[in-house]
C-alpha cells in the first residue's frame, strides 16, 4: 500500500502527525525532529517505534466487540443484593449479586393516548444480570466498561424465638400468642 | 446467485505479537479498499467506490485506540466476516448502505433541539422516539 493511496481515503479531521507516521517511515524522524529538539535519545526511540507497547491490563475491554450501543456508557449500574421474596418464607435467590440499570431520568416513557398503556423506549428496563458474588458482578461491569455503584446489602437478622416466651408473665400487657 | 459457503472463509487466529496483528488489520484494510467497486456492483449502490472506502476507513479508524491482544483479535475475526458476508452476497441492500455505510460520525444535536424533545442528557437517546 502506497502512501499517497492512503492519504486520498482518510478522513479530513486527521492531524498530520497520523498522517506522517501512516505514509511512511522517512517521515517520522523528521517531524520528530523537529518536534521536540532537546528530547533525548531514548525518548526519540520510543517516538519512532511505530506500535506502542500495550499496558497489562487484568480486564479486557469488552466494550469495543460487546456491540452495545453507545450510549449505555453513559449510564451508571446498580450492583446489589436482592432482599428476600416477602410473600415466600424461604430465602432463596437472595444470595445473588445483580447488575440493572436506573430508570432513565424523565425519558424514553410515554403513555398511550387511548388505552393508557405505559410503554419505554429504554431498552434496558427490563434487564438485570446475576453473579454468584459481587466480585464478579464488579468485574463484568469494569470489562464492559460501565459506571457502577454497589449497594451494600443490610446485614439479615434472625430474631430470636422460643415456644415458652408466649407464656411468661408480662404485667400490663395484653397476652399475645406468638405462632411464627 | 449461487454462492460457494467456504469462499472467503477464514479460521479465528491468535496474533502472536502487535506487529503481527498489525500487519493482519493492514490485509484486511487492503482486502476492503480493492473491493470497494466490486461491493459497488454487487448491490447497485447509490455511492462511489470512494464513498464505500471512506465509510470503511472510519470503521478501521474507530478502533484505533485498542491495544488489547485479543479484542484486536475478535475485530479482525469480526471485520473477516463481515467481509465475507459482504462479498459472497448475502446481505440485503439495507445492511449495507444502512449498517455498513453509514456515517457513524452523527452531527451533535444543538441544546435547543435536545431541548425541544424533551430529552437533554446524552443517555436519553431511545430507539423509538414514542407517539
Amino acid at each position: 500500500m502506497s502512501g499517497t493511496s492512503m492519504m486520498t481515503v482518510s478522513p479530513p479531521g486527521m492531524s498530520l502527525r497520523t498522517l506522517l507516521r501512516r505514509s511512511g517511515a522517512q517521515a517520522i524522524p523528521r517531524f520528530t525532529r523537529n518536534l521536540s529538539s532537546e528530547s533525548s535519545s531514548v525518548e526519540k526511540k520510543t517516538e519512532r517505534a511505530e506500535i506502542t507497547v500495550p499496558p497489562v491490563r487484568e480486564v479486557t475491554e469488552a466494550d469495543v466487540i460487546s456491540g452495545a450501543p453507545k450510549e449505555l456508557r453513559y449510564r451508571s449500574v446498580r450492583i446489589y443484593q436482592p432482599t428476600r421474596n416477602t410473600m415466600q418464607s424461604g430465602a432463596g435467590k437472595s444470595e445473588r449479586w445483580r447488575i440493572d440499570w436506573d430508570t432513565l431520568p424523565g425519558a424514553g416513557r410515554w403513555e398511550n393516548p387511548l388505552m393508557g398503556y405505559a410503554s419505554s423506549a429504554d431498552y434496558m428496563q427490563g434487564t438485570r444480570i446475576s453473579f454468584r458474588s459481587k466480585e464478579d458482578a464488579i468485574h463484568f461491569a469494569e470489562k464492559q466498561g460501565w459506571d457502577y455503584y454497589v449497594q451494600q446489602s443490610e446485614p439479615k437478622r434472625i430474631p430470636p424465638k422460643n415456644y415458652a416466651e408466649n407464656y411468661v408473665y408480662k404485667p400490663h400487657k395484653l397476652r399475645i400468642a406468638r405462632t411464627k | 446467485m449461487t454462492t460457494i459457503p467456504a469462499r472467503l472463509a477464514t479460521l479465528a487466529q491468535r496474533s502472536s505479537s502487535p506487529q503481527e496483528s498489525r500487519k493482519r488489520v493492514v490485509r484486511l484494510y487492503r482486502e476492503w479498499y480493492r473491493s470497494a467497486p466490486e461491493i459497488c456492483a454487487i448491490y447497485a449502490l447509490p455511492v462511489s467506490p470512494d464513498y464505500v472506502r471512506h465509510a470503511i476507513r472510519q470503521r478501521f479508524e474507530q478502533n484505533r485506540h485498542v491495544l488489547d491482544q485479543r479484542v484486536i483479535d475478535t475485530l479482525l475475526l469480526k471485520g473477516l466476516q463481515e467481509y465475507q458476508e459482504t462479498m459472497n452476497s448475502w446481505k440485503q441492500y439495507d445492511h449495507v448502505m444502512g449498517i455498513l455505510l453509514t456515517d457513524i460520525n452523527k452531527p451533535q444535536k444543538t441544546f435547543l433541539q435536545k431541548f425541544y424533545e424533551g430529552k437533554d442528557e446524552q443517555a436519553v437517546i431511545p430507539a423509538a422516539t414514542g407517539v
